[in-house]
């Protein structure tokens, strides 16, 4: 057999399988559609993001992130992680922000040195704050978030691929 | 007209009930993601637990064990919301379960309180909704006056039609329900904001 009749084997075996058949190749094109939907939903995605607010950590403009759903509503989320979420001030849109607080702890209400207030995430919520704190709305502005809201973990930056990184949360606990 | 394709779809080989049964199994499985998509997109069959919508759902709770199943509408499930709606969220206090609440106010609207909520009146901000139950008794339900207005970004569906029990099947008219005057209507324009 040559190589090229061995390379061709299976696009032989889809034409015999699809060609002359419409229904059968709709039923695996929406079947695809559909596995890959769900991988998108409950595997991984990627995403570009945009905006100051996560600067140190992610560029204004042109960064795409690989995010891991298995942290959807917060599952295993630690204090320091890079969440997604449903964002709670804009419907429909998606906010990258670092969770700095979870359910029980004591979080500073406003920016560091203005008011000093703290006050105690209440149950199932997290304190979410965007690393560059002068341009972010985040906790601070419309208070603790349902963790219900999350929708995934931000494990990775992928674009652009010279600066490709995991990113690790490198919060330690107080000795 | 399948009989014409179904042929194809099996080799020529003769094959033993094993094979042939993995390979019904297998067709079917290819279909799971498709159910996904439409119990989290479309509409999804929903039995209530709990007390929370008594006496408009689950009118019988403390007669038998038998629950309401109701239809859930997940397609846009943000758009169009009004006083009245029953949706269901995944509950703020705790992300594992879902709710089922009725929208007793939207953005703008001024609430009266109840007891465990520690202001007395609350006005709800931009893109979030006030959800209460049914349930007279306030211990029956955990609702927006334990964690406050829900954002909207939260709701998955709205509960639009009752399938069991047989006498209160049918569409839900939510547009009949008189809250308890414990609200102040008011304009989205003046709901407190971020910007």
């Amino acid at each position: 057999m040559t190589v090229f009749q061995r390379l061709s084997r299976p696009f032989n075996y889809l034409r015999d399988k699809y060609v002359g058949h419409p229904f059968l190749l709709v039923g695996a094109t929406l079947k695809t559609l559909f596995v890959s939907h769900v991988f998108l939903e409950y595997g991984f995605t990627m995403g570009a993001c945009e905006g100051a607010s996560m600067l140190p950590t992610l560029e204004v403009y042109g960064d795409s992130v690989l995010i891991s759903k298995a942290y959807r509503r917060g599952r295993g989320i630690k204090v320091g992680d890079v969440v997604q979420f449903d964002s709670v001030v804009e419907p429909g849109s998606q906010v990258i922000k670092t969770v700095l607080g979870l359910e029980g702890d004591y979080v500073l209400r406003d920016s560091p040195g203005t008011s000093g207030q703290m006050i105690q995430v209440p149950r199932g919520h997290c304190w979410v704050v965007g690393d560059n704190l002068d341009f972010s709305r985040d906790s601070r502005m419309f208070g603790p978030m349902p963790m219900a809201l999350i929708k995934g973990k931000v494990i990775a930056k992928v674009l652009p691929w010279s600066e490709r990184k995991w990113l690790i949360n490198e919060l330690k606990h107080v000795q | 007209m399948a009989s014409r394709f179904l042929p194809k779809l099996r080799s020529s080989r003769p094959r033993g009930f094993f094979r042939e049964f993995n390979y019904t199994l297998f067709t079917i499985a290819t279909w799971i993601p498709a159910v996904i998509f439409f119990n989290g997109h479309v509409g999804e069959v929903t039995w209530i637990n709990g007390s929370s919508m008594y006496p408009f759902l689950n009118s019988s709770y403390d007669e038998s064990l038998e629950k309401d199943v109701c239809w859930t509408n997940k397609w846009s499930p943000i758009t169009g919301l009004r006083r009245g709606m029953i949706v269901s969220f995944r509950s703020p206090s705790n992300p594992e379960t879902v709710s089922i609440k009725r929208i007793i106010a939207v953005e703008g609207d001024l609430v009266f309180t109840r007891a465990p909520y520690p202001l007395p009146t609350v006005r709800i901000p931009v893109n979030h909704v006030w959800v209460e139950g049914d349930n007279k008794d306030t211990n029956k339900t955990l609702d927006s006056n334990t964690y406050g207005p829900i954002p909207v970004s939260l709701i998955q569906g709205k509960v639009t039609h009752v399938l069991w029990p047989w006498k209160s099947f049918g569409p839900i008219r939510w547009q009949e329900f008189r809250s308890r005057a414990r609200v102040i209507k008011g304009r989205p324009e003046n709901a407190p904001g971020w910007d």
